[in-house]
């Protein structure tokens, strides 16, 4: 699980261009939009494509997706279920 | 007769310099790649810093160079956006299409497909400025600025109130597009000293250039820093056609060719499409001092931004630099610029710009 979030939070830094920012600056439990990393709805766009080309993994129900995209643990968590690939 | 437009101010992103450096053609950048790649500044004091980070280069060059001319102008909120562009933001539209052949057109991305279309700048810079008047960006490949110089002129002149209207160009190269364009023999092979390019005008070919430029325009001549009063594009047109338009289009500002003071080129170098300037040379008289800018910026779409603000350049200098100047003319100080640029071989333009100080 830990090797999984190191994974998915280069990922994130690399997909958002997230300049300066290492993983360990990236709290597990941290809320990614509003507070926390301050991301924005293109953001939520661009993890729903890493979660689809990294994982394999479709998200079609909004709802469903806004849990997934609390935090890195609730993506991890999300992603060591349902993953394809 | 449509009333001139005013410049009241200039800012550029160019091989040779930005709106940051000081000084005029200082320090002149060559190459011999046959690129001429633009110089950035630091953007962060003009761009949002949440948001600078999925910019593309591009969309960095237009809003940073759009926020810094209306900064100059003393103008927080223009009344309208008008901007042109040959191709847009071709890094994010080549990023998008490989995306859609590597992923087989699933799992797209949104920010380069956000980022290609051609109004992105101008949203931003909307949006950066709260500006909800009247923005519109004109993809007309060589005469886009000149469509969107125009478009502003026009309603300035139809405004019975005064206005600011931020007017400007972007393009950028990118190394695939100078691949597919020397397919079809748009550069020179090999590519001389990017300085040395008028000196091989004998062959076929030019070099390759990229840049924004971005104007404050308004109809308040105190603001001021020279007048626009007259521009013209021809598509497809003979030199002598040009000639003809050039001479009607001075007419009508009671002007002749022996009153211009400078005549700023957009030759390029490449012998199929020199015969225009050969022509246009044989009407000047001893006083016209006679300028190329594109051994300095490369060739692209919208050029006549970086040649718009050089002629603002030497207005407030009052300074011909030897890097511009063919020959040099007998004329006592500079008022009248005439800019004839062309693009390829179908697309001419021709701008008329006055001191007003």
């Amino acid at each position: 699980m830990e090797e999984l979030k190191n994974t998915l939070k280069q990922q994130i830094i690399e997909s958002l261009n997230l300049e300066g920012m290492k993983p360990a600056d990236i709290d597990d439990n941290a809320p990614l939009f509003g507070e926390g990393l301050g991301l924005d709805s293109i953001d939520s766009l661009e993890l729903m494509v890493l979660l689809e080309r990294n994982y394999g993994i479709k998200i079609e129900d909004a709802r469903e997706g806004r849990k997934v995209l609390e935090s890195v643990q609730s993506m991890a968590e999300y992603i060591q279920q349902h993953r394809t690939i | 007769m449509m009333q001139p437009a005013y410049i009241s101010s200039a800012s550029i992103i160019s091989p040779q310099q930005h709106f940051e450096d000081v000084g005029f053609l200082e320090g002149i950048k060559t190459t011999s790649d046959g690129i001429l790649f633009v110089t950035e500044p630091d953007y962060k004091k003009y761009i949002n810093p949440v948001a600078i980070r999925r910019m593309s280069k591009m969309l960095k060059m237009g809003i940073s160079t759009g926020m810094n001319a209306l900064q100059h102008a003393g103008v927080d909120k223009p009344d309208a956006i008008i901007t042109g562009t040959g191709r847009g933001s071709m890094i994010d539209t080549e990023q998008f299409l490989l995306n859609m052949i590597e992923m087989n057109e699933e799992a797209l991305t949104p920010t380069s497909f956000i980022q290609s279309t051609y109004n992105s700048i101008n949203g931003w810079l909307a949006l950066q400025t709260k500006c909800n008047g009247y923005n519109q960006t004109y993809v007309n490949r060589g005469a886009s600025l000149e469509m969107a110089l125009f478009d502003a002129q026009m309603l300035l002149h139809e405004s019975g109130k005064e206005m600011n209207i931020l007017a400007g160009c972007f393009d950028e190269i990118t190394p695939d597009y100078v691949k597919v364009k020397s397919k079809v023999g748009y550069w020179k092979h090999p590519s001389p000293l990017s300085t040395d390019l008028f000196r091989h005008d004998d062959t076929p070919g030019t070099i390759a250039g990229e840049g924004t430029a971005f104007f404050t325009l308004t109809n308040n001549k105190n603001r001021a820093i020279c007048a626009m009063p007259a521009l013209k594009t021809l598509q497809d047109e003979q030199p002598a056609g040009v000639i003809d338009a050039i001479n009607t289009l001075l007419t009508g500002q009671g002007l002749s060719m022996a009153d211009i003071d400078v005549l700023l080129c957009g030759m390029n170098g490449d012998v199929r499409q020199q015969a225009v300037y050969d022509e246009l040379f044989k009407t000047t008289t001893e006083r016209t001092s006679v300028t190329a800018f594109k051994h300095l910026c490369g060739e692209y779409d919208t050029s006549s931004g970086f040649a718009i603000w050089a002629a603002t350049q030497l207005f407030t200098s009052q300074n011909l630099p030897d890097i511009i100047t063919i020959k040099r003319g007998t004329h006592e100080g500079i008022k009248n610029i005439l800019l004839v640029n062309h693009y390829i071989l179908n697309s001419h333009s021709i701008i008329l710009l006055q001191n007003i100080q």
